[in-house]
């Protein structure tokens, strides 16, 4: 046993000649020199910037809408033309960014923080807690996605005046932990085996220290591009639950919603369709390229 | 691991993009058609008991099942059709109806006057519960066979009714019956045209007064077609031609109505020639329409009327300027034009123009579409700042509800969203809750053609459909006196006076007359629609 440890030591500072570097800083290296990071990272920005403050895109009104201008091509600031019921569809394209960002990064909370939990739980403890917390995660796996999704968000939103926001925020952050928490366990289950740990642990550290200190740090890299991804997934989880009726609602715009309205009418008139259906697309493309990215700078091994 | 979720969402995606394009081409292919027989959608009938019927898609199933006493001509004046006379006494309160001798049901048994009495008392009587029971009312009697609960929704139990026949109806001879009104009522016969006065026969009833408790799944009927096997719920129901049918005799073989959820997907079938008529093209696909049908899209005239009312029970809808002013915010022309491409005609009336008598303006000015005046009247008469539309999803409505909200929005500069809700009755329940729902959206289609069928119903005290609550006394009586007179023209009059008193009100805005707006294939000829959104079935034809 002591031999084995050795030579596992022995190896680690063999590695770093000139300044000290963590695995983040690494990482970071590795991603500077990728292009795929750098558009990814250029589509997120631009798509939040969008969310936090859409007049900075356009002057229009979304909800200015008169049917004198149905289907009416592009004009002035309206470059993509208008819709069925006469709205600018670049105006509703920008704002519609706002919940579909908004559902998407407090979804992924939500579900960051069960699977934080769960996985750090059933990983460090191990034994019966494992069995049960994974055979949970095993169970929620089973339930299939859209069919839990409708059933849940249905069941959330019967409030028919309300916009469904807090509705799909519920409805994805409780479905999409699952990914999450099954990372975290398997990181923690390999880190909690490593020297310093058993070091930390033969110092005096309690358990609470010894998760939050030193197994938890370096455990976090694989969730956190789990997370990444899963805002991509959650965004086109919201327009898939708005598309059938069962998701935002009411005055809210989101490109989901904007696909559900405007799709009937695709032969007469695409563009009010086919917008919408590109931000959304490049949204979920960016977030997934972005995450694609971390993780094959995080953990070269997987190239 | 990760890396799966997203394909996971995007398969998900895909396939639902593809059923909503109506790509899934299993449901259309069919077991052997008939020959010589066609297939007509419609939605799934929420009944196919005569006196529980009250929506097109039942009424136009029962239409080829039931061979109706009196039918209408061009000019809507009742002409008898099973029946051989129908004549009435000078007060029009005793009504004689006899029959034509040789009838049969299809099951075999001879059409005699029981038959009718023997419905019509399974369909007034209270307990059983039939919606179209209304339709009776007027029958002297009626009012015995209607059980009083005590305490309305409380606890207690209702009594049974008095009675459990109608006094006013009496057998004369095996084709002969009177039936006697409670109030004289010139117009009577237009009423027994609905589907409520069609016969059942002997075999429909297990028990005096007990209906069958399969009947429903296969109605046996006096018309022109017979069921072929029974109602597949959410699928079809099959008719075939009567051998030796004493009426009209139909041209066509056999019906096969096909049962929708969805009229996109009805159309994808039309379109696909999996379907031969579909009586309502959605207004999504009524630009491509005259495209994808060319000569086989048909428009005629029919009875609907779209309306939203008003919810009488709460404070902020009680002044008259308020209504009056959300009125004048709504560009009718524009609505009918732009969404609904012409297939319907904006409603200045409350009373459709297809009956001879009724005036297509009687709304005046208040039906015009005039924002500058709203404006004005609506703030001085100080008008809720958000008001809400409350409509059903499955119905199609979301297009022109938004875009109504969009007129209100820019010509009041009030706030105004559109709450979809699943289907009418969850609509219709948040009223009786006394919710505030806004405005409520809603339709009518006349019963028989009479004025009073789009005044009655909708705004009398007590009246079946009257959902919002308007009450007005002088509009009451001026309604009764109508019915009550002597002479067709005289009670024309009293209900043309009768909607001047809703002018004056506006407890429900008058925004659309409809069309049927139809299409079918090449297989078929002669298609056309009567007011009450029924395929006309014995002039449809096989083409060639």
């Amino acid at each position: 046993m002591s031999d084995l440890n050795a030579v596992t030591t022995a190896e680690a500072p063999a590695t770093d000649a000139g300044k000290p570097r963590g695995l983040a800083g690494d990482a970071w290296l590795d991603l500077r020199s990728r292009k795929v990071f750098w558009i990814a990272a250029a589509l997120v920005v631009v798509v939040l910037l969008m969310a936090a403050w859409p007049s900075l895109f356009t002057s229009a009104d979304p909800g200015d809408c008169l049917l004198a201008r149905k289907n009416a091509g592009a004009s002035g600031g309206a470059i993509f033309g208008y819709d069925f019921q006469g709205c600018d569809v670049y105006a509703k394209t920008v704002y519609g960014a706002r919940d579909s960002v908004v559902v998407a990064i407090a979804a992924t909370l939500i579900a960051g923080v069960i699977g934080l939990f769960v996985g750090l739980a059933a990983g460090y403890a191990g034994g019966w807690i494992d069995a049960l917390l994974s055979r949970f995660i095993d169970v929620m796996l089973g339930v299939p996605f859209l069919l839990g999704a409708i059933v849940l968000a249905k069941r959330l939103s019967s409030d028919p005046e309300s916009n469904g926001v807090v509705a799909v925020i519920l409805t994805l952050g409780v479905l999409g932990w699952t990914a999450a928490a099954r990372v975290m366990r398997s990181a923690v289950i390999s880190a909690k085996n490593q020297d310093y740990v058993a070091a930390a642990r033969m110092l005096g550290a309690g358990p609470g220290r010894l998760m939050f200190r030193h197994i938890l740090p370096n455990s976090i890299s694989p969730f956190i591009v789990v997370l990444t991804i899963l805002l991509g997934v959650n965004i086109a989880g919201e327009a898939t639950l708005s598309y059938l009726g069962v998701g935002l609602k009411g005055d809210a715009v989101s490109w989901g919603l904007a696909i559900a309205e405007t799709g009937p009418y695709a032969r007469t008139a695409a563009a009010p369709l086919v917008w919408p259906s590109v931000f959304l697309a490049a949204t979920v493309l960016a977030f997934i390229m972005l995450g694609d990215a971390v993780r094959d700078a995080f953990d070269p091994k997987l190239r | 691991m990760p890396g799966k979720s997203p394909w996971k969402v995007a398969a998900a995606a895909t396939t639902i993009v593809l059923l909503a394009a109506g790509c899934s081409g299993s449901s259309s292919e069919d077991t052997e058609v008939l020959p010589n027989s066609i297939s007509i959608g419609i939605a799934e009938p929420s009944s196919l008991i005569p006196s529980n019927s009250i929506e097109s898609s039942g009424s136009q199933v029962l239409a080829s099942l039931f061979y109706p006493l009196v039918r209408f001509d061009a000019n809507n004046a009742p002409y008898p059709v099973a029946a051989q006379s129908i004549t009435k006494d000078k007060t029009n309160r005793i009504w004689t109806v006899r029959l034509k001798p040789g009838f049969t049901f299809s099951n075999g048994e001879p059409v005699v006057a029981d038959n009718y009495i023997d419905a019509w008392n399974y369909g007034a009587y209270g307990p059983n519960g039939q919606l179209a029971s209304y339709f009776y009312s007027r029958i002297d009697g009626y009012a015995d066979l209607q059980s009083k609960d005590p305490d309305g929704d409380g606890p207690e139990k209702a009594s049974d009714p008095k009675a459990t026949k109608l006094r006013g109806l009496k057998k004369v001879n095996n084709l002969t019956f009177t039936v006697t009104l409670t109030e004289g009522f010139v117009n009577w016969d237009s009423v027994m045209g609905y589907d409520s006065f069609y016969p059942l026969p002997k075999a429909a009833f297990s028990g005096d007064g007990v209906l069958n408790k399969d009947f429903e799944q296969a109605p046996i009927g006096n018309g022109p077609f017979k069921m072929k096997g029974t109602w597949s719920h959410d699928e079809k129901i099959t008719v075939e031609k009567v051998a030796d049918f004493k009426g009209t005799v139909p041209k066509v073989n056999g019906i096969t109505w096909k049962i929708y959820q969805d009229l996109g997907a009805q159309y994808a079938d039309l379109v696909g020639g999996n379907l031969d008529i579909e009586t309502k093209i959605p207004i999504e696909n009524l630009a491509s329409a005259s495209g994808d049908l060319g000569a086989r899209l048909g428009r005629t005239p029919s009875s609907a009327f779209s309306f939203v009312g008003f919810p009488m029970y709460l404070d902020k809808y009680k002044n008259p300027n308020v209504r009056r002013a959300l009125s004048m915010a709504i560009n009718r022309q524009e609505m009918t034009d732009q969404v609904f491409l012409g297939s319907e005609t904006p409603a200045t009336s409350f009373v459709s123009p297809v009956l001879q008598g009724a005036k297509s303006t009687s709304c005046g000015q208040w039906c015009e579409y005039n924002p500058t005046r709203a404006k004005q009247l609506y703030s001085a008469a100080n008008g809720p700042k958000d008001i809400k539309i409350s409509y059903n999803i499955d119905g199609g409505h979301k297009a022109w509800v938004d875009a109504m909200c969009n007129q209100i929005k820019a010509s009041l500069a009030i706030n105004c969203t559109g709450v979809g809700l699943p289907k009418l009755k969850d609509v219709l329940d948040r009223v009786k809750a006394g919710e505030d729902v806004g405005l409520i959206r809603l339709g009518w289609t006349m019963d028989y053609p009479l004025m009073e069928s789009y005044l009655g119903p909708l705004y009398t005290s007590d009246g079946s459909s009257n959902y919002y609550g308007y009450k007005n006394s002088t509009f009451d009586s001026l309604v009764r006196q109508g019915s009550a007179a002597l002479t067709k023209a005289e009670s024309e009059k009293l209900w043309i006076e009768a909607e001047a008193q809703l002018v004056r009100d506006m407890p429900v805005l008058p925004l659309r007359f409809g069309q049927n707006v139809f299409g079918y294939s090449e297989r078929v000829t002669d298609v056309t629609m009567d007011l009450y959104q029924k395929v006309d079935i014995y002039s449809v034809d096989i083409a060639g």
